[in-house]
Formats: structure tokens, C-alpha cells, sequence
């Protein structure tokens, strides 16, 4: 009974929170716009009856074609981000485990310097998220290749092929960067620090495109990941066809991964958090853990890109370097509580 | 009584090893069958082939009549559950939660649970003992309440046949004898249970019949009193086995002595 409520609690705190965090991170920013003057802009496109002093113009034209899509894809990217980890922690049946592990940042990373050091992201609208999109996607294809070479791998073999073929995809971007030109080179650290500067309503297409069906796909495979994380005999044993199930719920993992990736670059300890801080609060079934993962991934990035942005004026703070500096001590300190617990 | 479970010559190898030969089994429904061996005799893999869960090399294995093969996934899982020792995965998940993943043959990936799986999860919890843990998390449970946890999943299943690999290991005494009068009760049900036991003494005063495995082969099989007395045991395990009356006792009580020098 307990459990229920604090499970119900937890997610209106969330569905609370969310909303309150998109409005907020609309108005803030280098041109603080009013906040009541946004939500009535934004209503009146749904035809409501505006009930605020219209924006002006330039706060008009800087509110739909910058600030809404950057804060959309934050949304969009941390929920994403946060899903994906959720699953993969129950599949592989391990707290640590994120879309790291299949391959995805690194081949995303390949894919995106690729682009930059042949001059395609200068010359084609896009190219750079494209081209990361189809390097993760080619990581986790050689990474299932690899690991299937020798019959059915165990989950143990997937891990490890995922992080040989991750340091072969690092290897190659760093053969990549030293080849390429110098004044091409902040581009693709600007991308691989992770950030959402300069996004538009194109990624927010990419994003909606792959992220939400993913997502919405992973939710309804709720029950068969709920067995597939007691383990593979347990999971055979009644009656889950376990290893077509696990390629699904990876392809499905790997698309929503790699849209988010290619849209923001490197985001760390989004996928992480998100779902180690909910798991004990929400349970770990996954059409519990799912939406709540969701909500709190979305809210974390939209908190650390509106930080990004704010802070930006005095200093130069990618996200990818703030969800770290905020993910990692946060991450050590809940493991030290965890191994004093035990 | 014809068997409900079957397995004719089975051959299994595991990284071009033969890790199970020519082994042949009968379970009857209501029977009570105790799996022993020494370690790496193949007990596991016997279990876990019974299950469909590995492929044979050669040699079938048939539940009522159908070879294993044939039967759809969720119908076989209707049928036949098995336990395997707990590997502790599943640690924040509430024990009626856990429980209710054994209805997961009867409601397949997306139809919602019914009063039928309700009652079946309650049945099984209290069958089992642990109703008043239903909103423990498994994590924080004992080894025992665990393992109790795991059976009570398996008898969600509904299952005419159970299959335990060590369903005892690591449980004190207490809740040894607490999992076997469960086993009993469900026998008594008509279900026909199969468990992998380690310790002799316990199999030998729980089962109706006694396989003893080694070396991947069926070495002796009958009442528990004639295997455990046969020399295929005392080669077996390397051990010489007595069996000793005790007035008191409706079983033999046996002790074993290191047979290698």
C-alpha cells in the first residue's frame, strides 16, 4: 500500500515539475522574455484566448525559432536518454549500464567527425546529426555482428564486444581529429562536449521522429522486459522467445539512443541517474519505471540546458560537461550510501 | 499410469563437450523425484534440457506425449515451471510483484491481468508461506524467503510438472523442511515434481524415486534406499555410504565415509 502512494506521489511530483520546468526554461535565457506573455503566445496557436500583453516582435521571433525547439529537444534528448538507460539497466541486469555500452556515443561520435573532417556538415544542412545517427547505428550493428560470430553471445560477451568496438570507434575519431583542420576542429568538440546551441525545429523532427515511437514502443514491451531482467533461464523458462526480444528491445534502444546523441552530442548521466534515483522510489517494473524515467530525464536536461544558458554569459559551460559536473558526484555519492547500506 | 514427462537418450554437449549422455527419465503425475549427483555429473543441464530450455544433440524429450519442440511457448509454459536457484536480479521488485511474472504464459506481453492471475499469485504466496512478505522487496529478504520466492513464481505457472534445480541450497534447516512440505503439498495436487538435490540425506526421506547421475550418464535409478546402498553411489561420489534404522524414524538415517585414501 505504501509502495502504491509513494509511487503515485512520486509521479505527480514529476508531471508537476515537468511543465513548471519547460515554462521556466522558456522565459529564461540571454533575452529573459515574460512568462505569462509565452504561455499565452503558445495557447493562442491552440486557438485559447490570449490573457497576456502580446510578445513583442523580435522576443516573438526569438521565442519560436530558438528558444521553444532548444527546449522541446532538451526534453526530448534527457527523456530519451533516461529510458534507454532504464532499459538497458534491467537487460543487462546492471545499475551501470547505458547506451554507452552498445556503442552508441562513440560510433555517434565517429559518425559526426567523419562529416565535419570531409567538409560535409559545412556544405549540407544536417549532415553532422545524420552522419552521427549512422555511425551509432553502424556500431550497433557490428557490435550485434561481433558478438553473434560465435552462436548466441550471453550478455556478458554483448558488453564486452560493446566496449571493444567503442574503443575502435574512439580510435578511429582520434585518427579523425588529428587529420582534421584546425579551424573544423571546434565544431566537432562543440558537438562532442554535448550541447543544444543553434538547434532547430529540424531536430526537433529527428527527435520526434525516432525519440517518441521508441519510447512509446519500449513502454509497450513493459511486461516482456519485466521478465527479460530475471535473467535469461527465468525469462525462457516462461515462455519469452529471449533472445528475439533482446534484439528488439536493443534495435529499439539503439534508435532512440542514436536520435538523442546525433541531436545534442554527448549528454553523460542522464540515462544513469534518472533511473538509479527512481528504481527505489517507483519500483523497478518497467511501466512504472519507464514514464517516471522519462519525465525526470526530460526535466534534468531542460534544468541543465537552462543552466548552460544562463551561465554562458559569464562562462563557458557546455551541457555535456554539466550533467557531469552535477551526475558524477551525485552518482558516487548515492554509491557510497548503497555500499554502507550493504 | 503413462508418464506425463519423458526423455528418451538424450545427448547434450556444451562447447564440444558431451556434458549429458544417453540420459532417459519417465515422471509420472504425483510422483516425487529426487535428481542426485556429485558436481559437474550434469544435473543442471538434465533439468534445464527437460525444460526446453537447452537443445539436445540427439534424443527427445516428450511432455504428455508432445515432444517439447512442438509446443508453443506459452502453452508449454502453462504446463511445465522451472526454479532455478535465486541469482538476485530482480532486488527491488516486491515478492507479489515477482510472483505475478509466473502469470506472464497465461497473459503473454500485453493483455492485463485478471482475478484468475490475482487468486493464482495469492494461492501460490500462501502456499508457499511468504503471503505476509507480499510487499517486501526481494532484495530485502533472506536466502530462504528468497528461494521461497522464486517457488511460489514457478506454482503461479499453474504447472502439471515442476522442475527444481537445488531448490534447498542455502537454506537453514527450517526452511529446508518448510520447502518440501510445500513440494509434498503440491505433489499431493497431482503435479509431478523433479528437483536436483544435494543432500542425500534430505532426498532420500522426500522422494518417491532417486536418479543418480554421473558422469553425464543415469548410473542407478529406483527407491531411495536401493540407490543410495548401490555401488554406482559409493563409485559416484567416491563415498561409502551406511544406511543406519533408527526406531524413531520411518527412514533410514545415513552417514558416509571418505572411500579415497
Amino acid at each position: 500500500m505504501t509502495e502504491a502512494r509513494r509511487r503515485r506521489n512520486v509521479l505527480l511530483v514529476l508531471t508537476l515539475a515537468f511543465p513548471v520546468a519547460l515554462s521556466l526554461a522558456l522565459a529564461h535565457g540571454s533575452v529573459p522574455l515574460p512568462i505569462g506573455s509565452v504561455l499565452s503566445s503558445i495557447g493562442s496557436t491552440f486557438g485559447l484566448p490570449s490573457f497576456a500583453p502580446p510578445l513583442e516582435p523580435s522576443a516573438q521571433a526569438i521565442f519560436w525559432t530558438v528558444r521553444l525547439p532548444r527546449v522541446l529537444l532538451a526534453g526530448l534528448v534527457g527523456g530519451g536518454l533516461a529510458v534507454v538507460g532504464a532499459v538497458l539497466q534491467s537487460v543487462f541486469r546492471n545499475p551501470m549500464a547505458d547506451s554507452g555500452l552498445l556503442g552508441v556515443g562513440s560510433g555517434a561520435a565517429f559518425g559526426a567527425v567523419l562529416a565535419v573532417r570531409l567538409g560535409w556538415s559545412a556544405r549540407v544542412f544536417l549532415a553532422l546529426p545524420v552522419a552521427a545517427f549512422f555511425g551509432a547505428m553502424a556500431a550497433i550493428v557490428l557490435v550485434y555482428l561481433l558478438a553473434h560470430a560465435a552462436g548466441r553471445p550471453s550478455l556478458q560477451g554483448l558488453l564486452l564486444t560493446g566496449i571493444a568496438v567503442s574503443a575502435l570507434a574512439s580510435a578511429g575519431t582520434s585518427v579523425l581529429l588529428v587529420a582534421t583542420e584546425e579551424f573544423r576542429v571546434k565544431t566537432v568538440l562543440f558537438w562532442l562536449a554535448g550541447g543544444l546551441e543553434g538547434r532547430s525545429w529540424s531536430h526537433v523532427q529527428i527527435g520526434a521522429v525516432f525519440i517518441l515511437p521508441g519510447v512509446a514502443l519500449l513502454l509497450a514491451f513493459a511486461r516482456p522486459l519485466d521478465v527479460l531482467a530475471l535473467g535469461e533461464d527465468e525469462a525462457g523458462s516462461l515462455g519469452l522467445p529471449v533472445h528475439a526480444t533482446r534484439l528488439a528491445v536493443f534495435a529499439l534502444a539503439a534508435l532512440v539512443a542514436g536520435a538523442a546523441t546525433s541531436i545534442a552530442g554527448s549528454v553523460p548521466f542522464v540515462g544513469l541517474i534518472a533511473p538509479h534515483a527512481l528504481r527505489p522510489r517507483v519500483g523497478p517494473l518497467a511501466r512504472h519505471l519507464l514514464p517516471a524515467a522519462f519525465l525526470a530525464g526530460g526535466l534534468l536536461v531542460v534544468l541543465a540546458d537552462l543552466g548552460a544558458r544562463t551561465l554562458s554569459q559569464s562562462l563557458d559551460l557546455p551541457l555535456g560537461s554539466l550533467t557531469a559536473f552535477v551526475g558524477a558526484p551525485y552518482f558516487l555519492l548515492a554509491l557510497h550510501a548503497n555500499e554502507g547500506r550493504e | 499410469m503413462t508418464a506425463i514427462l519423458e526423455a528418451r537418450d538424450l545427448v547434450v554437449s556444451r562447447g564440444g563437450r558431451v556434458v549429458l549422455r544417453d540420459a532417459s527419465l519417465a515422471l509420472k503425475a504425483g510422483e516425487a523425484v529426487a535428481l542426485v549427483g556429485p558436481n559437474a555429473a550434469g544435473k543442471s543441464t538434465f533439468v534445464r534440457a527437460l525444460a526446453g530450455l537447452l537443445q539436445p544433440t540427439s534424443g527427445l524429450v516428450l511432455l504428455e506425449d508432445r515432444p517439447i519442440p512442438a509446443w508453443p511457448r506459452d502453452a508449454l509454459a502453462r504446463t511445465l515451471s522451472l526454479v532455478t536457484p535465486e541469482e538476485g536480479g530482480a532486488v527491488a521488485l516486491t515478492v507479489r510483484d515477482r510472483v505475478a511474472l509466473g502469470r506472464y504464459p497465461y497473459r503473454g506481453p500485453f493483455l492485463p491481468f485478471i482475478a484468475a492471475d490475482a487468486d493464482a499469485v495469492e494461492r501460490s504466496m500462501r502456499q508457499t508461506g511468504i503471503l505476509e512478505l507480499a510487499g517486501r522487496r526481494i532484495g530485502t529478504l533472506s536466502a530462504g524467503e528468497r528461494q521461497l520466492a522464486a517457488l511460489a513464481r514457478g506454482l503461479a505457472q499453474e504447472p502439471r510438472v515442476l522442475l527444481l534445480d537445488e531448490p534447498g541450497a542455502h537454506l537453514d534447516v527450517g526452511h529446508q523442511l518448510q520447502l518440501f512440505r510445500v513440494l509434498d503439498a503440491v505433489r499431493e495436487c497431482g503435479v509431478a515434481v523433479l528437483a536436483v538435490v544435494h543432500d542425500l540425506q534430505r532426498a532420500a526421506a522426500w522422494c518417491d524415486r532417486m536418479i543418480l547421475l554421473a558422469e553425464g550418464r543415469v548410473r542407478a535409478e529406483g527407491p531411495p534406499r536401493d540407490v543410495l546402498a548401490s555401488s554406482a553411489c559409493a563409485e559416484g561420489f567416491g563415498v561409502e555410504v551406511r544406511g543406519h534404522t533408527v526406531p524413531s524414524l520411518p527412514h533410514l538415517l545415513y552417514s558416509f565415509e571418505d572411500k579415497r585414501p
